[in-house]
């Protein structure tokens, strides 16, 4: 009886020995809540792409002691897409930190994060109310209204005076009609008309229509996704021939490679990839062309930057001897505040956002180029 | 002026509806399969036609290689999924989820062969040009409009005249009767997936060209195909045509009055509308129990 009590013991132990090892050596659960299918498919592409050059860049300097172990859900990039997921990373996948994109899914997704404590960085979402979202909400990325306001001089110096707005019915969209609204009449100009159109809309050729009876100097269009591009031909298509203009949605390579494109004016962060000196950026720039044999586009840095950050908080808590979760995530970006990242020295503001020069880019035979 | 370009814009875009709608239509309509993958058929015709166009083939041959693979996929979908079910008796629902399975199998597909993004065949046919002043209309909305005129009116003589055509329009009456006329239900019901199928092709063409394409495309395509189907009265082909038309149209126009942003919902309106007060659609008929 005894031996079979030792017996059932050692075994016990034995069966319980890997699961104590792998709690002293287990991963950190990263998530990522991206749109993978749907029509705004290509940005959660574009963004998964950036995660795991950090990814390797992070393995390969041995930054952290432990592995990571990246865990994706779909957001679809909508508001229902992203709760759902959150919920999942936070409760099934236990996920401290976790990257997401587009404004209805991080406003919806926020809420979720922030009861489960997990730190939630957005580098794809831009509209202005992401600012102050939550404590645990930190943004990599310019909001919109830095967007539409580094544009207005550009405006005033063009004389395109009267902008019409084709703008999707969203928190996002929402936010540039106000932003316009209030900042046009400050450059001495006007928006002659708004056309709100829903998120899944396909056919523009009416809206060209109505367009073309406002006859406006130029036309900004706040959509992403698919829904852009097939924006940009069919007003294009329809006789509409004013200057396009957009925020950084626009840099997608679906649109800069449309030819209907051509001549579009967007606003992004600065990105300029030619003139970089600091290493951090220069290995980016030089791996990403290595990998992908094309320039990184602002998201492709965002996301870099935001898996990045992950890695430089881990690796300070590490230090410190503190378990890496969300709660302590927090308070070492609190405490650090200023960090190396791709596009040099950033500095988290007290509302979540990153400060960061503006440019205007215009498309020219399928490429961005910086116009101001 | 502007209510005419919404009109024309309305007739266009109705046509493409149209004949987005007349495939399951008539697949409904004969073999009262629920082809929720017809949408799969629409994205691989278009994909098919974008792929040989961006290999700088002709457009005719573009065409080609969009219908023999919409019809391919449409035979193999009736031959390997849709047949062994009903032979084990499945269940309307386990067809809905094996065409469903499907049509995202297709959409997956699709990205990894053609990417995430969006994708257009590009044509000097869609640059509208002003016909009067403040009217713009562009060659693809002759096309569109004649392709769909002339397909309706083959597509009827064929089920009217043809032994084969009535056919078709019996198998979802009485396959028993057929079988005693010497008509076979199993190559009935693959002429019904075949030239359904074939009849995407010239919709999923000319989004290709007009609207452009995205992998996701399938779930519009079943939106529009399911609210004609319905409006036009479940089965009825001719009917699915002029609903189609009919929802394009009343996207358009409707904002001469209302607010952009209501354009699609306008089309659903009607069909709520008919689901209200007609529900056997524009050409079903009404059935007591």
């Amino acid at each position: 009886m005894l031996q079979r009590r030792i017996f059932l013991l050692a075994t016990a132990a034995g069966l319980a020995a890997p699961g104590i090892l792998r709690a002293q050596g287990s991963p950190y659960v990263v998530g990522t809540l991206f749109p993978m299918s749907g029509p705004n498919a290509e940005y959660g592409m574009l963004f998964t792409n950036a995660v795991q050059l950090a990814f390797e860049h992070i393995k390969a300097d041995g930054m952290l002691k432990r592995p990571i172990d990246l865990r994706a859900q779909d957001s679809l990039a909508t508001p229902q897409g992203g709760a759902v997921g959150m919920q999942k990373l936070a409760s099934v996948d236990g996920a401290p930190y976790v990257m997401l994109g587009f404004t209805g899914v991080s406003k919806a997704a926020a809420p979720i994060g922030t009861r489960s404590k997990v730190m939630m960085v957005n580098g794809g979402g831009v509209g202005p109310d992401l600012a102050g979202l939550s404590p645990y909400f930190w943004n990599v990325i310019p909001l919109v209204n830095q967007e539409v306001k580094a544009l207005l001089p550009w405006l005033q110096q063009k004389s395109l005076k009267r902008v019409a707005l084709i703008y999707v019915d969203d928190p996002l969209g929402n936010s540039v009609l106000e932003q316009l609204r209030k900042g046009l009449p400050g450059v001495g100009g006007e928006l002659v008309d708004t056309y709100s159109v829903p998120p899944a809309a396909q056919q523009f050729a009416a809206v060209a229509a109505k367009v073309r009876s406002a006859n406006p100097d130029a036309v900004y269009f706040a959509s992403y996704g698919a829904q852009q591009s097939q924006i940009i031909k069919q007003l294009r298509d329809n006789g509409i021939r004013q200057q396009l203009l957009t925020y950084s949605a626009g840099s997608i390579p679906s649109v800069l490679s449309l030819p209907e494109s051509e001549g579009l004016v967007y606003t992004s962060q600065a990105a300029d990839w030619s003139s970089a000196q600091d290493p951090v950026t220069q290995r980016f720039v030089k791996d990403w062309r290595a990998k992908y044999n094309s320039d990184p586009s602002i998201y492709h840095q965002n996301y870099y930057n935001a898996m990045r950050l992950f890695g430089l908080l881990a690796q300070e808590l590490e230090k410190a001897g503190t378990p890496v979760n969300g709660e302590n995530l927090l308070q070492t970006l609190l405490k650090v505040r200023q960090f190396t990242f791709v596009g040099g020295e950033g500095t988290f503001q007290d509302n979540g956002t990153l400060e960061l020069p503006m440019q205007i880019n215009q498309i020219h035979d399928g490429r961005a180029q910086k116009i101001a | 002026m502007l209510f005419l370009q919404l009109l024309l814009s309305g007739i266009q875009t109705g046509a493409i509806y149209a004949l987005t709608a007349a495939g399951f239509a008539l697949i409904f309509g004969a073999t009262r399969i629920f082809h929720v993958a017809h949408g799969a058929t629409f994205a691989l015709a278009g994909y098919a036609f974008l792929a040989c166009s961006q290999a700088g083939l002709p457009w005719f041959v573009g065409c080609l290689a969009a219908l023999l693979i919409a019809v391919g996929f449409g035979l193999a979908m009736d031959a390997f999924i849709y047949r062994p079910i009903q032979r084990h008796e499945g269940s309307f629902f386990t067809v809905f989820v094996a065409a469903f399975g499907m049509t995202i199998a297709v959409q997956s597909l699709i990205e990894i062969g053609f990417g995430r993004g969006f994708a257009v065949v590009d044509t000097p046919l869609t640059m509208a040009r002003a016909v009067v002043p403040g009217l713009y209309l562009a060659d693809i909305f002759w096309v569109a409009t004649g392709v769909a005129l002339v397909l309706f009116i083959l597509v009827t003589l064929f089920l009217e005249r043809t032994r084969a055509g009535i056919g078709l329009r019996a198998l979802s009456e009485n396959p028993e009767l057929l079988r005693a006329y010497g008509l076979s239900s199993r190559r009935l019901s693959a002429l019904a997936f075949g030239l359904g199928s074939a009849l995407a092709v010239p919709g999923a063409v000319l989004t290709a060209a007009t609207s452009g394409l995205q992998p996701a495309i399938s779930a519009q395509v079943m939106l529009i195909s399911l609210a004609a189907a319905v409006v036009g009265g479940i089965g009825s082909l001719r009917g699915a045509a002029l609903a189609g038309l009919l929802l394009g149209v009343v996207e358009n126009l409707v904002i001469s009055a209302v607010d952009t942003q209501w354009s699609s919902a306008a089309g659903f309106v009607v069909l709520f509308a008919f689901i209200l007060f007609r529900p056997s659609g524009l050409f079903g008929q009404a059935v007591t129990r």
